[in-house]
């Protein structure tokens, strides 16, 4: 049994104070010389960096932002153009499920950075190489949320529909996939917040824009105020996308008004 | 003329399991006529889920064999549509998607299949749910929505797999009408499962009486009640005899499966 919920007008009032109270305790402490701005700049100061790197001649917040996106979301839909289908399939198919799943368990363990060498390597240092680090980062979790997904899927609505005359592939199209969209969906969501690690490391590592390179150059110039720029951007970011995803998520799913497992 | 619509010939069904080998249903015999609507009665765990999974292609008997029309049955039949306890609607189609999903799987126009499916909708009473998710329904017209859909299907016999069980009292009662009133009008041939004795002699022509497991045939009555029926058959004297012939019968075998370990089916 969840805890009783507060109603929404609340929920909003002590989110601010909570949110007021950091970030004000924050710019005391510095203020107050409690604090070497060097170490960690204060609240007023990173807007004002934010300001200088967002408006003006070169700004270069906007395009690393732009950069950073793109490879997030590139990977992303690469790792789900071939993750669903092949986590469907796994889902409804116990032999391929078998012979698969050994080889995943190997590959699933293994953080996006450890893939950096290799893809360096084999790709150099171009956007493929980005792609593919989320890519790498994203494909197994892509695929084991989907399986999960699709096991989950009341047998008895494959049943159902097999009785109305389905054939194998039109209960895949027209049961299996819808049954499992909800939970393929909370799975991806998870997976996007994993592409933007994936992200981030690989633009530290080797990259010429980005934000994780303008966080990583930053640091060389000693620029915390850049640093928690950076970061911050990365936050509101990853924010903005996870309220879209929810806007699609409500799109695909509109059965779901509760938002209620089945 | 009779005109047999369903025969199984000595149907066996057992399943292996952990612990060894476990007879759901044995030696089980039993002819349906066309038009004829035959309710199998048995206690929980008697296998009368597993032989209904049987007729619609789900299992395949594991000794002897089940005919359609003089054809043995070895794959899903959809000529047997059938009505799940637990209604198996789908979540993410509309009412009128769910009770179209048949005809539109037969590849028929969207038109066409609207059309069959409001048919069916307006037949049961929905109208004016068209649109609804089956989550924003009550039980008792989600088994509607289920009856529909098999319904628009065009099945040749109706599959029950105890449809009404999760329903409460009332609802029950009404649903029992409404299958009824469809059954006596449309003439279908109805396998209808259930452990209720007093549903089994509303709705039967004829009734099957299982042991409990491994499922057999116990016994069977032909019920006279005339036709056609309402829900006031059921305070009839004629009705309250041939409820007590069945009960003692039953009884005996609900004794007998007490004391077995108890399983799922």
């Amino acid at each position: 049994m969840r805890d009783k919920e507060l109603e929404l007008w609340r929920l909003i009032v002590f989110g601010a104070i909570g949110l007021v109270g950091f970030i004000g305790l924050w710019e005391l402490v510095v203020r107050l010389g409690f604090i070497d701005p060097f170490f960690l700049p204060a609240p007023s100061q990173v807007v004002q960096r934010m300001q200088q790197l967002a408006v003006g001649p070169d700004a270069v917040l906007w395009r690393d932002i732009r950069v950073s996106a793109i490879r997030v979301l590139t990977g992303f839909f690469l790792s789900i153009l071939v993750g669903v289908p092949c986590g469907l399939i796994m889902g409804v198919n116990p032999v391929i499920r078998a012979a698969l799943n050994p080889i995943i368990s190997i590959i699933r363990p293994l953080p996006a950075l450890s893939w950096i060498p290799l893809s360096m390597l084999w790709l150099g240092i171009d956007e493929q190489q980005k792609y593919a680090i989320v890519f790498m980062g994203c494909f197994a979790s892509v695929l084991v949320y989907t399986t999960d997904a699709t096991m989950g899927v009341d047998p008895t609505l494959t049943l159902a529909a097999r009785n109305l005359g389905a054939t194998r592939m039109q209960v895949l199209r027209y049961v299996v996939l819808p049954g499992a969209l909800p939970n393929i969906l909370s799975g991806l969501k998870v997976v996007l917040a994993i592409a933007w690690t994936c992200v981030i490391s690989a633009e530290m590592v080797g990259a010429n824009s980005g934000l994780g390179f303008r966080i990583w150059t930053a640091k060389e110039w000693s620029d915390t105020g850049q640093v928690l720029v950076g970061m911050l951007s990365i936050s509101l970011t990853v924010l903005l996308l996870d309220i879209l995803f929810r806007g699609v998520e409500r799109l695909l799913v509109p059965w779901r008004k509760g938002g209620s497992a089945a | 003329m009779s005109d047999v619509m369903i025969r199984a010939e000595n149907v066996s069904m057992t399943f292996r399991t952990r612990t060894g080998e476990l007879g759901a249903v044995e030696d089980f015999s039993l002819q349906v006529d066309r038009g004829e609507v035959v309710c199998i009665v048995g206690a929980s765990g008697c296998g009368k889920s597993t032989l209904l999974n049987m007729v619609a292609g789900f299992l395949r008997p594991t000794a002897g064999r089940i005919l359609l029309e003089g054809k043995e049955i070895t794959a899903v039949e959809p000529r047997c549509g059938m009505i799940f306890q637990n209604y198996a609607l789908f979540p993410w189609m509309t009412v009128r998607g769910n009770v179209a999903f048949g005809p539109r799987l037969r590849g028929l126009s969207k038109k066409e299949c609207n059309r069959k499916a409001q048919h069916w909708i307006e037949r049961v009473g929905l109208q004016g749910f068209e649109q609804a998710y089956p989550g924003e329904l009550s039980g008792g017209m989600q088994q509607r929505v289920a009856l529909c859909r098999a319904l628009a299907n065009e099945p040749e016999v109706l599959l029950c797999d105890e449809p009404f069980a999760a329903l409460d009292a009332m609802t029950r009662q009404i649903m029992q009408q409404e299958l009824l009133r469809i059954v006596q009008d449309s003439a279908k041939t109805v396998l209808f499962i259930t452990h209720s004795i007093d549903e089994a002699l509303i709705l039967s022509d004829r009734l099957v009486v299982m042991s409990a497991r491994p499922g057999r045939v116990k016994a069977v009555y032909n019920n006279d009640l005339p036709r056609p029926r309402k829900l006031d058959v059921q305070l009839t004297d004629r009705f309250l005899k041939l409820k007590r012939q069945v009960w003692d019968l039953v009884q005996e075998e609900v004794m007998g499966a007490m004391v077995l370990p108890v399983n799922t089916t």
